[in-house]
């Protein structure tokens, strides 16, 4: 399994890639953020709905913005993968050392995986329904607010320990 | 002059951001700068999206809701940029792309100001009206201006020669994304447009 997962995450053309490139870093960095702006626009906004902000705004009408945060959030995932596989161009590591050994690297992972099962929380629940309905200034149910607030937790966590990489690079 | 900025960098409170150990200090300061960002570009962008058109669907008047928050994720970002600046403030007023990010950020405030008189100014306009040539300008100017902060800020740390080539890729590449964007925009719109038909 190792071996497999060591072979497969290191990618010597994207470390090549920015190495020739020196452009190419930043150029992923700052789509990065325009990712983390977009997420925070589109899913950050449905969340603080649920929580009552904007109150005046009809759900399903907020829902229309989620496109741009998933857009944002493949962004993210697209320029993320091109940081991890192509981490030798920067740092003497394999992406595999580095995803071994790196603590916030990890609970950035962890903190992904468990908005995606928040996601998933509000689907199987009906909340995805529930909240649909709600017109300008109707109250969300308590779960969905729960959930909506679980979601800005995350994706905040996301961020934080985004920030703290390079801490134990 | 130096002399007064010299005791700030050296300050015991930069000393410290800059050299604790501490994930505490340093990083933690940069990602509350983030959540600054992500919070004031990002709610701001879309009150921009609406303006322009591009989600139509969602009444503009109640996301005037937005601007505490849109305050908050200011002054996040101005305390952690201040704080940000002291730790290194001889070599950044020495960088030319740190005044262009200042000047980017001035200049985004004022359109997304100027945004907000013209796109809340009509308070008896149905929710689905579309916004004023005059907001959707600034609309428009407040997007580019935040799009070349969030590069300047992103550019601070590299060479002159790497930061023109960073900012020619990410033109071409902004280019080519919004040519998609505004295609799939139209479809999707075309496609609602089709429904209510």
């Amino acid at each position: 399994m190792e071996t497999f997962l060591r072979t497969w995450l290191e990618w010597p053309a994207v470390a090549a890639f920015i190495t020739r490139y020196t452009w190419a870093w930043p150029l992923g960095e700052t789509f990065h953020f325009f990712g983390i702006i977009l997420l925070i626009g589109g899913v950050g906004l449905f969340d603080l709905r649920l929580l009552g902000v904007a109150r005046g705004l009809p759900v399903a009408a907020v829902r229309r913005l989620l496109p741009w945060g998933v857009t944002g959030f493949i962004i993210c995932v697209v320029t993320g993968f091109m940081f991890v596989t192509g981490v030798r161009a920067n740092v003497p590591s394999s992406p595999y050392d580095v995803i071994r050994s790196n603590p916030w690297l990890q609970l950035k992972f962890l903190f992904i995986a468990l908005a995606g099962l928040n996601l998933l929380t509000f689907y199987v629940t009906g909340m995805d329904r529930a909240v649909d309905k709600l017109g300008p200034g109707e109250d969300a149910p308590a779960l969905a607010k729960v959930i909506a607030a679980a979601s800005l937790f995350f994706w905040l966590g996301v961020i934080y320990f985004g920030r703290l990489i390079p801490e134990a690079l | 002059m130096w002399e007064f900025l010299d005791s700030i960098e050296n300050s015991g409170f930069a000393t410290y951001v800059r050299d604790t150990p501490s994930v505490l200090g340093y990083s933690t300061v940069l990602a509350f700068h983030t959540f600054g960002m992500a919070f004031l570009v990002g709610l701001s962008s879309v009150i921009a999206l609406r303006v322009l058109g591009a989600v139509p669907q969602l009444p503009l008047k109640p996301l005037k809701g937005l601007q505490p928050l849109i305050a908050v994720g200011f002054w996040v970002n101005a305390i952690t940029g201040l704080i940000l600046t002291s730790l290194a403030i001889h070599s950044l007023l020495r960088n030319w792309d740190f005044y262009v990010k200042l000047g980017a950020i001035a200049l985004a405030i004022v359109a997304l100001q100027k945004m907000r008189r013209h796109a809340f100014a009509d308070t008896n306009a149905p929710d689905d009206a579309a916004a004023s040539p005059r907001a959707r300008f600034w609309a428009g100017a407040m997007l580019l201006f935040w799009g070349v902060a969030v590069l300047g800020g992103r550019l601070t740390a590299y060479a002159t020669n790497i930061r023109i080539e960073t900012a020619r890729a990410v033109l071409v590449a902004v280019v080519l994304l919004l040519l998609v964007a505004r295609y799939l925009v139209r479809r999707a719109n075309r496609t609602i447009m089709e429904v209510r038909v």
